[in-house]
């Protein structure tokens, strides 16, 4: 795979990830080779058990490989220590999680605030402007004195998304965001992420199984058995459940 | 029904989560087997040597009161160590819940299991007690310093202390899992995490009310025990003591109200970085466990410097009285601190029980915000940002507790000194002993170290990733 045009946000160069072992070895990731670009909406696709989500581990920081390269905004990842990859994680990374999302203890504005105050930045006049102009926006200024416990999932996942958004980091990773809303909140949650990457030029990483959720992205990546199996642009929903079907079949 | 077919172990079951219930307990018993042992010994000496049994029997009555505040304390840390475990436990209890269970069944359950270890542990507490009692008394005699009369092993009386305290594991493991009757079936199915417990708020109001009267009752009692000290009235020091005893019920019904409160003002002095703040709002996060998990250690310093400075205020005023020879002042030193030495003794195992509750309820309710931890990792919490706001959290929870303890003993000790004595000397005298205070201080400040450690350091290690998943 060729590196593409703009200098890629992430990449991954023959990337392996084991977990165990010996004979119980279980080969997460397998040889991954792959760049992420800035600016665009990226779904990672893949079934249960396939190391989507160690992928988005590695790529976030949160997991160091076995062998192999991980670059983030131009860091090496893979050659860094815990705290360096805290450091970077909070300053250039974005997180949105299916659920558990918000510190219980924090009001709504709070969390979205606390990625600067962990990262040691002032908020200016123009950050807090920005802050509350992403919480109206997301409909959530009436809410932001409120306790996570005191908020939908919904309007937690998009507190959530406001937090990853706010900073305005390298890249949102998004780890199936929208596993536990109903279909009209995940729609929202969704839009909202198609409207980060195409106003704002945020580039995010998202990892779903719900083809759904991937057709909102330019570009689906798929991955089996620790590898990667498809690279496709932006597909409809219909095509991208038969990938996955045909991917189960195949395997069967 | 289908009560009698569930096991004791149906909700709790890990040794580490009921290990507090039976070490509390161990610890009251072997306190009561300590006691009511040399109570027994001290009678057996008397009887058979000068036929005087007084020192025995006020021992005997002594060691019921302190038995029994010991008794209370370790209720207030079990009903809050079964409370914390109930807590991480709620989605066990909901899947039990849609299994069919009924709530009363699996509240039963945690109430057998805290009282069948509790008696274990008073038992185990007793026995231990009394051999080491026997023990000493054995080198004592060998050594001379006992005469070699005839000794029991213990007293029979131990019976009661021992009964008591099963009891109160019993009732306290009861009061303690009031919050499965809150656990819903459906939360199994929404892996919800346990919503929020609504107080009642007419109860609330009554135990305020009530909490308030005993206490502006309580104060002024006190004061009038220190004007009828001032006056040489004998009356004085029944008041100090009814004082004393209707404004500390006070405070132990008002508790709730005003410790979460204290914690919350001590937690603004750690700073308002982001550790800090999550440090000070889950200090309060619930403000019946800030209450319960520093209750017992407002009780054991109050205690302590309520004696050591009672002694302390006694002392200044015989310092100041003329007319005594230099014999006498040094003899009245002696007596007074070896008074001192042992009522402290006695009492401090207050101080030990609810530091062992302490210490625990940090373990359990930092293993319970595994996730929350693993979030805060994920968004760039350093491993000592990490670290610190656990620390930040047991002091301002133990820190507030001493503080408290050590203002309120300062008040007691020296007000009841002055009912005493207060004719003698000008004006009111406030009894400041340094050396405990230090002690006290610096041994806070280690328990703030010890129960911060070990939950820190497992914090520490927990990995990001187990905030990314709902099942991990």
């Amino acid at each position: 795979m060729t590196p593409s045009q703009p200098h890629p946000v992430l990449s991954f160069r023959d990337v392996h990830r084991v977990y165990g072992e010996g004979s119980g070895a279980v080969r997460a990731l397998d040889g991954v080779t792959v760049d992420v670009e800035p600016s665009r909406f990226t779904a990672v696709m893949g079934p249960s058990g396939s190391g989507k989500s160690t992928f988005m581990n590695l790529a976030a920081g949160l997991d160091d490989p076995t062998s192999g390269e991980v670059w983030l905004a131009g860091q090496p990842l893979h050659a860094m220590d815990e705290d360096r990859r805290t450091r970077l994680r909070r300053d250039h990374v974005g997180f949105v999680f299916q659920a558990f999302n918000l510190v219980p203890t924090l009001t709504a504005r709070e969390n979205v605030v606390l990625p600067f105050e962990l990262a040691g930045r002032r908020l200016t006049a123009d950050d807090r402007a920005r802050i509350d102009g992403l919480l109206e926006s997301l409909g959530l200024l009436a809410r932001a004195g409120h306790r996570p416990a005191a908020l939908s999932g919904g309007q937690q996942q998009r507190v959530a998304i406001a937090r990853a958004l706010a900073i305005g980091p390298h890249v949102v990773i998004a780890d199936e965001p929208t596993g536990n809303l109903d279909t009209r909140s995940s729609r929202e949650v969704l839009s909202l992420m198609r409207t980060a990457a195409d106003e704002y030029r945020q580039t995010i990483l998202m990892v779903t199984h719900d083809p759904v959720a991937a057709s909102y992205a330019d570009r689906i990546i798929v991955i089996a058995d620790g590898r990667i199996v498809g690279d496709h642009p932006g597909l409809a929903p219909a095509a991208i459940a038969d990938l996955m079907v045909s991917l189960e079949v195949g395997a069967a | 029904m289908s009560t009698a077919g569930v096991r004791r172990g149906l909700v709790l079951g890990s040794p580490r989560e009921l290990g507090t219930v039976g070490l509390v307990a161990g610890l009251c018993g072997a306190y009561a087997g300590v006691l009511v042992t040399a109570s027994s010994l001290l009678t057996a000496m008397a009887t058979q040597t000068d036929g005087q049994t007084s020192a025995g029997l006020m021992l005997a009555v002594v060691s019921t009161v302190f038995i029994l505040i010991a008794v209370y304390v370790s209720a207030v840390v079990i009903v809050n160590a079964v409370d914390t475990v109930v807590a991480g436990r709620l989605r066990q209890i909901a899947l039990l819940r849609l299994l069919g269970a009924r709530p009363a069944t699996l509240r039963g359950s945690v109430m057998r299991s805290a009282g069948a270890v509790g008696a274990l542990g008073a038992v185990a507490g007793a026995v231990l007690g009394v051999l080491a009692t026997d023990v000493f008394r054995i080198v004592l005699v060998h050594r001379g310093t006992l005469p070699g009369v005839t000794y029991p092993v213990t007293s029979s009386f131990l019976l009661a202390p021992v009964a008591t305290i099963s009891f109160m594991a019993l009732a306290a493991g009861w009061v303690g899992s009031r919050s499965v009757l809150r656990v819903t079936a459906a939360q199994a199915l929404t892996g919800a995490e346990g919503a929020a417990p609504a107080p009642d708020r007419s109860t609330s109001v009554v135990r305020a009310a009530f909490a308030i009267v005993l206490m502006a009752g309580g104060a002024l009692v006190l004061v009038a025990a220190a004007w009828l000290g001032e006056r040489g009235s004998l009356a004085g020091f029944l008041a100090a003591f009814v004082g004393a005893a209707t404004s500390g019920t006070g405070l132990l019904i008002g508790a709730r109200f005003v410790v979460p409160r204290l914690v919350a003002l001590a937690g603004r002095l750690l700073g308002s970085d982001p550790p800090s703040r999550v440090a000070r709002r889950n200090a309060v996060a619930d403000p019946l466990r800030t209450t319960r998990s520093t209750m017992g250690l407002v009780i054991g310093v109050t205690l302590v410097t309520t004696i050591a400075s009672g002694m302390r205020a006694l002392q200044v005023s015989v310092d100041s009285w003329t007319g005594l020879t230099a014999e006498q002042r040094a003899e009245t030193h002696t007596v007074l601190s070896t008074m001192t030495s042992i009522l402290v003794a006695i009492v401090v195992i207050s101080c030990v029980i609810s530091a062992v509750g302490f210490v625990s309820t940090m373990s359990l309710t930092v293993i319970q915000r595994r996730r929350e931890i693993g979030l805060l990792r994920a968004l760039g919490f350093t491993g000592a940002q990490v670290r610190s706001m656990v620390t930040k959290e047991s002091a301002a929870l133990a820190g507030t507790a001493v503080a408290f303890g050590l203002a309120l003993g300062l008040g007691y000790g020296s007000v009841g000194a002055q009912s005493l004595v207060g004719f003698q000397t000008d004006g009111f005298v406030w009894g400041l002993p340094w050396a405990v205070l230090g002690t006290v201080a610096v041994v806070g400040l280690l328990l703030v170290l010890v129960a911060a450690a070990p939950p820190a350091r497992r914090a520490v290690a927990i990995a990001p990733v187990q905030a990314l998943h709902v099942d991990r």
